[in-house]
């Protein structure tokens, strides 16, 4: 996600034109759970802009800064002066559901850990059973043993902070770590849930989240819609919008507040635009994520792209889809159906073309004319 | 400038006036009181903020009531000078928000009468003048006494005598009415008013109101019924919570990009003045005090450099003062509050002189918006942090958004051009991000100069007022000695007082005068005070004049005030946090002056 996550948290990652972990905030709130403790680090001013006290969400939410990105039950350890009852412990940066949180709240006696199955084990922790219990959970493995995963949400009291501590003498700042050694000496249930909970690992899954997402939006229509507009399907069009004449939009669909559709520009599912977000005439968008400040110039043509926020395209862009590999930390993906991936303020001249599966890291600037393929750097000048 | 609330209802008022004077403290903070009405008048007030009056407070039972926080203008703050101010009878309370201006003759008529004074206040005056007047009917003795004073004032009134019941009065200083079943509000503003409702009534100049648990009546001097609607305020009381922030003021800087944001919903393509922006003027004057001052200063530059119209830009307290040419310029009053004395008064001024007058403010309702023509609002949402953040970054958006209209009502500017300033527009929010990203090395300079005694600010060119804001902010919050000046003025007389323990804030972005600001780094250099640069982040040259550097996205120079003066109140902000002041409520300042 780094290319996206140069300005923002990676919890504030839109999906169907909301951040990550406010999904994670409604799935909670929904199930009368509404004294948060938002444990924040990185760029938190920007999550405390946007959530701020918690009453637009129907919560009340307490900041607590974690000091230093030690790990996950030093983060939890940070917040303990604030509990002093069970209470649950969920990633902001997983999309869980209302089903998901009422599972992990019905686990009532000692530890638990929510676990799920996935067809990527190795990049989670795998947890090994012991009857219903957990023996251990392994972080990313190099042998599969197992295809179940820790998905990072715990049911917990504070007999959990001791433990914290002894591990925390070891050098251990985990809750993996912290549970697995617990897991010796008390029963830490393993538990599932019916419910949803999504990871994002790459930048194309968000493109699925997206899609997921947009299938509860409203059908909003504010601003200025001109004559001759066609609008089908569920959209939403956001305060102060301007959709040019002859633009077509087939939902579903999210734009955000203040964005401007050019003349005759085409729309189509499963797309989010962000907030004041300008797609120039004659341009064609499906099945992408475009951020927040994003502009697009006339006669582009995006397809299965994530576009991040501030990226500023001339006339002309080129970011078909089509069967793609990425380079992600070294590694090799491949990719069925995929654009390109514009990382965070990144300036593109007229007319650039990128090939499928193109990752274009945050303030990388390509002259007009450029062709990019594989992965262009961070700040690189593509001439 | 002072906070008032007023209510009558069917609970205690001691706490819900208490609560509500917490949200009107930014208005003044010298003193503060309360005055119920139950079995008798009861009243308690002390010097100093309204947490140390509520710590000595007994019971005091009752359901009306009136309170008041103090910015002492005449009489030093202290427990007498404190309002409520009580009649000779001790049965007439009032709290006053204003200036009263005859208040010295009046004072003499009624103590030759044998009314004794006990404050060196303006309002005691009208209290003992009240008590004069009544009759057995509050609201009758009030609007005769109205008749006698000449000045501003926003009163609330209650006598032992009348209980369930509270009085009103506005002129030039601000009132609203906040409307709930079976209790009533008066307040000097919404935010007092969020906890318990959001229909709120707007009080006029010259009017009067009455207010009970179930009725809310509104008459003019003369007592004749006014009508009126009410309207629903959209803000809620989160806004006014600080959401993890360790002051509203960081939070409101923070809150930057999306006041920009905001601002820009559905006016990059259509700014809603439609006409009113083609004909009857061939010049434009900005006029404005305080921060808002240096918002008018940037758009002068601003509209010269866009829409290619000559603009001048004065303070308000001394337009008002003056006789104006023959020339008819389009006259552009900023106020955040909407309720700044002065610049009401200068535009009142301008419509005198025949001009028309454009209205930027912030607050909704305010009484900018009825007195200028046309009034165009800033969206920055509440700010409750004294000094001006986002909400001077709103008002520079909205002068570029004017400028534009101007630009291409007026055949100055074309239509690519305006095309390509619009583009520019789009992306300020993210070159505030970009500043706001970089706290932690803005922090780190704060730290290694904030012991300063003095702090110098230089600029040219569209930001030399950005200097000025940057100078007010720092002496404003942080208690340090700043001064700014246009950089090529330096040579005359202020280079005298540059020395090695001076720092210098020299703003240098990528316009017309760059290379001019370099000669007169120069200039500081040599004098041996150290230079913190504000450029361009890609500029390769700029760092090796300067001691140290504060980087903004390059960008064309017309809209470079708004994420250099984003940078600038970082930079006062973490200088003050670490002098320890009381950065959202600096001492002798309030947040929206309606007083002259």
């Amino acid at each position: 996600m780094g290319p996206f996550t140069a300005s923002v948290p990676k919890v504030m990652i839109p999906v169907g034109n909301r951040p990550i972990l406010e999904y994670a905030v409604q799935a909670l709130v929904e199930c009368g759970v509404r004294d948060l403790i938002f444990v924040v680090g990185y760029r938190r001013e920007r999550i405390q802009a946007h959530f701020q006290d918690g009453k637009a969400f129907d919560a009340r939410i307490t900041y607590v800064t974690q000091s230093k990105q030690l790990g996950t039950a030093h983060a939890l350890g940070e917040a303990r002066s604030h509990l002093t009852g069970p209470f649950v412990v969920l990633n902001g940066s997983n999309m869980v559901d209302r089903r998901f949180v009422a599972d992990l709240l019905e686990h009532e006696d000692g530890p638990a850990v929510m676990i799920t199955e996935s067809d990527k084990p190795r990049s989670y922790g795998v947890v090994t059973l012991d009857g219903r219990n957990v023996g251990a959970i392994l972080e990313k493995p190099t042998e599969v043993v197992s295809n179940l995963i820790n998905t990072g949400a715990y049911a917990l009291d504070p007999s959990i902070f001791p433990e914290i501590d002894a591990m925390a003498a070891e050098g251990k700042h985990d809750l993996p770590s912290v549970l697995t050694d617990l897991a010796q000496r008390k029963a830490v249930a393993a538990i599932r849930s019916e419910g949803t909970w999504v990871d994002a690992l790459y930048p194309w899954d968000l493109l699925r989240l997206n899609t997921a997402a947009l299938q509860s939006a409203h059908e909003v229509r504010a601003g200025t819609i001109e004559p001759n507009v066609v609008i089908k399907g569920r959209v939403t069009v956001g305060e102060g919008c301007v959709i040019r004449s002859g633009a077509y939009l087939q939902g579903p669909l999210s734009l955000g507040p203040g964005c401007e559709i050019g003349a005759n520009a085409v729309l189509l599912p499963s797309t989010s635009l962000g907030k004041n977000v300008r797609v120039g005439s004659l341009t064609t968008v499906a099945n992408s994520i475009l951020m927040d400040d994003v502009n697009l110039g006339p006669s582009s043509v995006v397809q299965d792209s994530v576009i991040g926020s501030g990226v500023v395209a001339r006339a002309g862009l080129l970011a078909a889809s089509g069967p793609g590999e990425v380079q992600i930390e070294g590694e090799w993906h491949a990719v069925r159906q995929i654009g390109a991936l514009i990382g965070e303020d990144v300036e593109l001249g007229n007319g650039v073309s990128l090939a499928c599966g193109t990752m274009v890291n945050e303030r990388a600037r390509a002259a007009s004319g450029a062709r990019l393929r594989g992965t262009v750097p961070a700040g690189a000048v593509v001439l | 400038m002072c906070g008032i609330i007023g209510y009558a209802g069917h609970r205690a008022a001691l706490p819900i006036l208490l609560e509500s004077l917490k949200k009107l403290e930014y208005r003044g903070y010298d003193s503060a009181g309360v005055a119920i009405v139950g079995s008798g008048l009861q009243v308690a007030k002390d010097k100093g903020f309204i947490a140390n009056l509520e710590a000595q407070l007994g019971p005091m039972e009752g359901m009306t009531g009136i309170a008041h926080t103090r910015w002492a203008t005449h009489g030093p703050p202290s427990k007498v000078n404190a309002h409520p101010h009580v009649d000779c009878t001790g049965k007439i309370a009032l709290a006053h928000n204003g200036i009263i201006e005859n208040f010295v003759r009046l004072r003499e008529k009624l103590q030759a009468q044998g009314h004794t004074f006990v404050s060196q206040t303006d309002t005691e005056a009208l209290v003992h003048l009240i008590e004069t007047h009544y009759q057995g009917n509050l609201e009758e003795a009030v609007r005769q006494a109205l008749q006698e004073i000449r000045g501003s004032y926003a009163v609330a009134v209650v006598c032992a005598d009348e209980p369930g019941r509270v009085i009103g009065a506005r002129n030039e200083s601000p009132l609203v009415v906040g409307l709930a079943p079976d209790e009533n509000f008066l307040a000097s503003d919404v935010p007092a008013l969020l906890r318990y409702t959001d229909r709120v009534l707007y009080v006029m100049d010259r009017e009067m109101v009455v207010i009970t648990p179930q009725e809310v009546v509104i008459t003019d001097l003369k007592g004749k019924v006014q009508s009126r609607e009410p309207q629903r305020i959209s803000w809620t009381l989160e806004d006014a919570e600080k959401g993890g922030f360790e002051h509203f003021m960081l939070k409101e800087i923070h809150e930057a990009p999306k006041a920009i944001h905001e601002t820009l919903l559905g006016r990059v393509a259509n700014l809603e003045v439609d006409g009113f922006l083609t004909e009857g003027f061939n010049s434009v004057k900005l006029v404005a005090c305080g921060t808002s001052y240096h918002a008018a200063l940037v758009g002068k530059y601003v509209f010269e450099e866009i829409a290619r119209i000559p603009a001048t830009a004065e303070l308000a307290s001394e337009y008002r003062y003056t006789h104006g040419a023959a020339d008819r310029p389009l006259v552009i009053l900023l106020s955040q509050s909407g309720e700044t004395a002065d610049t009401l008064g200068a535009a009142r001024e301008a419509k005198r002189r025949g001009c028309k007058t454009l209205g930027i403010a912030n607050v909704i309702g305010s009484s900018l918006a009825r007195e200028a023509d046309k009034t165009i609002y800033t969206r920055a949402g509440l700010e409750i942090g004294v000094a001006a953040t986002k909400t001077f970054v709103a008002q520079l958006v909205v002068l570029y958004l004017i400028a534009i209209k101007i630009g291409l009502e007026r055949g100055t500017l074309g239509y690519e051009e305006a095309d390509r300033l619009k583009d520019e527009l789009r992306a300020l929010p993210r070159s505030v991000l970009a500043v706001l990203n970089r706290e932690e090395e803005i922090q780190a300079l704060a730290e290694k100069y904030g012991s300063a005694r003095d702090v110098f600010y230089i600029g040219r060119h569209a930001n030399y007022p950005v200097a000025l804001e940057g100078a007010l902010k720092l002496k404003e919050i942080s208690y340090i000695h700043a001064e700014a000046y246009a950089a090529g003025e330096l040579k005359h007389g202020p280079l005298a007082l540059i020395t090695k323990d001076t720092p210098v804030i020299a703003i240098a972005v990528d316009d017309p005068t760059y290379e001019k600001m370099r000669s007169n780094i120069g200039e500081v250099n040599a004098r041996g005070a150290p230079v913190i640069g504000v450029g361009s982040e890609d500029d390769r040259e700029l760092p090796k004049f300067v001691d140290d550097l504060i980087a903004i996205p390059r960008m064309p120079w017309v809209f470079s005030p708004v994420p250099v003066s984003v940078a600038l109140m970082l930079f006062a902000y973490h200088v003050a946090r670490q002098r320890g002041c009381p950065i959202d409520k600096p001492r002798n300042l309030a947040k929206s002056v309606t007083v002259e």
